[in-house]
């Protein structure tokens, strides 16, 4: 038994119409899609950013207090070194934190969500920050047929009373995949018989045992990739159609995997329903019988689901498939070295930050010195600079390499001091950027240039 | 500071400036020290000690790593020869060198040369490869150089009422000015239409507000004072000499006091020249310039940071003419770097090479009448380090 306190949604700028991905798709179908920059680490980081800021906790607060974090993906942990220790690392949690991943599975996500409950309700956890971020691009011709919607969501489960309480969780296992990966292609058994053998035995043989008063749930989410034919189980086990929450999501955003559960609740959360059947269904069932205390203020979710850039043509969309900054057509560069050593070093500042205040005149700078360059004072206090900011100039970079040339630098005077000159992003259509001297930004953690071992993040300006 | 000797050129020498595909490295070296040698009427055995100045041999040849790229096409050897790097900043910074050996007794004959082979290389193989792919994996990633100085341009857009036209201008009045320059690798007028609709590289600079990197090498032969032979030479005197190092490669973009409007370097530089040469009005007092006018803004801001006008009234200058050549103040009659290129390391001594010329009434064509006093100046790295240079017959 655990409270949900706080939850974040990190969904990309861009989204690609169903129609531009097959002309027979469905006209109305939108799949969000992640720019050049951005992968699971950015917009996990992104969602849990946003889960405390928008429930303003004290960052001191927060921060020391978490003791768990779960990082919930379908991408394999050590394809690209993703992993909970680095999401921690990045949100500057503290080293004594109990850091797991879960993957391979489209559950994975309630997977976490189910442990964080139980960890807590055992007494030895208190805060635990459940991260779910995926991000996979399907084989050329497949998009439609393949799940696929990039997306995280970040929900901070404790044990003080909050937003949501989860009352009871269990978790049904089957050993029937329904997709899997071999070699870096899908493969999907006989769907009749995963369907009927795993899903419709499974959900029916849990549900009978799961749920005692069919008729206490004012909304029943159920995410699977089987989910359109499962009404009549849940008819047969005594709920009405009235009952089911429509997937508004998955016609704007596409199934985002192992987030989309998650998604799915913060949607029923912040719609004001009082009491939530949540089943989560892959390889086996996970449920969860949840109470909502108070409708919650915030609207995140809805507000980033109706903001958003489509992309253009298909084009565009293949030219996000290629990882990494710097190439372009006409350009092609090497791996950078690898800049690990230097990220831990300077990881104050680079990741953090962490700038200095001049004691006598008070200029506050971002990088490192041992004179104020205004009064020539030697000494200095730390100050954590702001994220957001004002341009004070620009220019459109034309011949710097880029998937998307330009590349918009932007001279940033920070909120409260301090100034950073950075890249601009989510622009893709220069003719779309309304950057100019005075605009308002924030800056967002994004990958700078691609390497062998470890892309290199670094903040750059989204315009506000 | 104690009062200074006075230095005198009695040799100057300059290549032609382009793509030199059918001059190596040590050819240039060649052309322009023995230029400077003949001009000058000594023999190479004379000279006591040498400078070399070549910014970039990583993305250039790979010469010019040391002092000894100079003595080797020359058979120069058993003399000191040290190699200068500075930026933009290099060919004035040798010059500076020599002028110190010279004052402090270490030599007779000193030679200044600076030389730069840039386009052996493809054009994204050299400049823009270096801002991507080398340096600090993070922080400035994205620009080129002439991003870094765009930010400049938008800016001063904004707080002094400048027009695209008025940057283009620039570029305009130069291009004309190297029409005239048998040196200069663009020797070709553009119309105001022309530079604003040429590609854009770094908005609002487009391709033709940018100058072009090029090969080339230059030289010039010093002397005391004192030892200036009437006879034999034409001499040039140093007057006056300042290099100012004000700010860093990454600090000018994360310095909340910076205001992109002027280059502190450039003020620096000019105060202690000036001082040294007692110039107190330098509108009046100085005949011709020579500006970095690496990109055409640059030229316009450096109108204010030489004292030439007040803040914010630099328009005024290109727009009155005041700076062409038969204007008031004649700046960048050899082209500049926009028409004749920028071989990094031999632009500030082509510079006095060219003010030299000017000072001798030897500039043929673009020759600044009654010229009695010329300045040069650099700027170098994201106008960090500036030189400025007084010259007089």
């Amino acid at each position: 038994m655990s409270y949900i306190n706080a939850y974040g949604i990190a969904l990309p700028q861009f989204r690609i119409e169903d129609n531009m991905l097959h002309p027979k798709a469905k006209k109305g179908g939108m799949k969000s899609v992640c720019f050049s920059d951005e992968d699971i680490i950015t917009l996990a980081f992104e969602a849990a950013q946003n889960c405390y800021e928008n429930f303003q906790f004290p960052i001191s607060k927060f921060k020391p207090e978490i003791d768990g974090i779960f990082f919930a993906t379908s991408t394999p942990v050590f394809h690209n070194r993703y992993h909970a220790s680095f999401l921690a690392d990045l949100i500057n949690l503290p080293q004594e934190i109990l850091a797991l991943d879960f993957t391979n599975s489209y559950r994975s996500g309630t997977d976490a969500l189910l442990l964080a409950n139980d960890l807590i309700g055992s007494g030895k956890y208190k805060n635990i920050l459940v991260v779910a971020s995926d991000v996979g691009f399907p084989d050329i011709g497949k998009e439609l047929s393949t799940p696929f919607g990039h997306a995280a969501c970040a929900i901070l489960l404790n044990n003080e009373k909050g937003i949501a309480e989860i009352t009871n969780s269990k978790s049904f296992s089957s050993s029937l995949a329904e997709e899997f990966q071999y070699k870096k292609s899908n493969i999907q058994y006989d769907p009749r018989f995963s369907r009927d053998a795993g899903f419709k035995n499974n959900i029916t043989t849990s549900l009978n045992n799961f749920v005692s008063n069919p008729k206490s749930f004012d909304a029943v989410i159920l995410n699977s990739l089987f989910s359109k034919m499962a009404g009549g189980i849940f008819v047969k086990a005594g709920f009405e159609e009235n009952q089911f929450a429509k997937d508004s999501l998955i016609s704007n955003l596409g199934n985002t995997g192992t987030v989309h559960p998650l998604l799915l609740l913060v949607n029923e959360i912040e719609s004001g329903k009082k009491s939530i059947l949540l089943a989560d269904y892959a390889n086996g069932t996970n449920f969860f019988e949840i109470k909502i205390n108070s409708t919650s203020k915030h609207k995140s979710l809805q507000e980033q689901v109706n903001n958003y850039e489509l992309i253009k043509c298909y084009q565009d969309y293949l030219l996000l498939h290629k990882a990494g900054n710097f190439n372009s057509i006409k350009y092609k560069t090497k791996d950078m070295f690898s800049s690990e050593m230097m990220q831990e070093r300077e990881k104050e500042t680079l990741l953090y930050l962490k700038g200095i205040k001049c004691e006598a005149c008070g200029t506050i700078y971002y990088l490192k010195s041992a004179r104020c360059k205004n009064c020539k004072c030697t000494t200095f206090s730390d100050v954590q600079l702001s994220r957001n900011g004002t341009v004070y100039s620009y220019t459109n970079e034309h011949y710097s390499p880029a998937s998307f040339p330009p590349i918009t630098m932007a001279v940033i005077d920070l909120e409260g001091g301090g100034r950073m000159t950075v890249q601009q992003t989510d622009t893709k259509y220069p003719e779309n950027n309304k950057l100019e001297i005075g605009s308002k930004v924030k800056l967002v953690l994004r990958k700078m240039i691609e390497n062998d071992a470890k892309p290199n993040y670094f903040w750059k300006a989204k315009q506000l | 500071m104690k009062t200074q000797t006075d230095i005198a050129i009695i040799g100057i020498g300059v290549t032609k400036f382009g793509e030199l595909f059918h001059q190596s490295y040590d050819d240039l070296v060649r052309d322009a020290a023995m230029q400077a040698v003949n001009d000058a009427g000594i023999s190479l055995d004379e000279i006591g000690a040498a400078w070399l100045s070549t910014a970039f041999p990583e993305i250039g040849v790979f010469k010019g790593r040391s002092g000894m790229d100079l003595a080797e096409p020359l058979s120069l050897y058993n003399i000191p020869v040290t190699r200068v790097s500075n930026f933009c900043a290099s060919g004035a910074d040798a010059i500076r060198n020599a002028v110190n050996s010279l004052r402090a007794g270490e030599c007779d004959v000193a030679m200044a040369l600076g030389v730069e082979k840039l386009r052996d290389r493809q054009p994204q193989d050299s400049v823009v490869k270096m801002m991507v792919e080398y340096g600090h994996p993070f922080l400035q990633k994205g620009f080129t150089a002439a991003g870094t100085f765009a930010v400049y341009a938008n800016r001063m857009m904004k707080e002094f009422g400048i027009t695209r036209e008025d940057i283009s201008n620039i570029s305009v009045k130069n291009h004309f000015h190297g029409s005239l320059n048998d040196k200069a690798f663009y020797r070709k007028s553009c119309s105001l239409e022309e530079v604003m609709l040429s590609q854009m590289v770094a908005n609002p600079l487009t391709v033709l507000d940018c100058c072009p990197t090029t090969d080339g090498a230059a030289c010039v032969i010093m002397v005391r004072a004192e030892d200036v032979d009437r006879k034999k030479h034409k001499p040039i005197f140093i007057k006056g000499l300042g290099l100012s190092v004000s700010t860093g490669w990454d600090l000018p973009f994360f310095d909340p006091n910076h205001d992109f409007l002027s280059f502190e370097a450039t003020r620096t530089a000019a105060k202690i020249a000036y001082t040294q040469a007692g110039i107190t009005k330098p509108i009046d007092e100085i005949d011709l310039i020579e500006v970095h006018d690496c990109f055409s803004i640059v030229e316009l801001l450096t109108y204010e940071d030489l004292g030439l006008c007040k803040k914010g009234e630099a328009k005024d200058m290109i727009r009155g003419k005041e700076t062409h050549l038969g204007g008031k103040i004649p700046v960048n009659v050899s082209g500049g770097l926009l028409s004749c290129g920028h071989p990094v390391g031999a632009t500030g001594i082509r510079m006095a090479v060219e003010v030299s010329n000017h000072l001798r009434g030897n500039a043929g064509e673009r020759q600044v009448q009654k010229a009695k006093r010329g300045l040069t100046h650099n700027i170098g790295g994201p106008g960090a380090i500036a030189s400025v240079i007084i010259l007089e017959n």
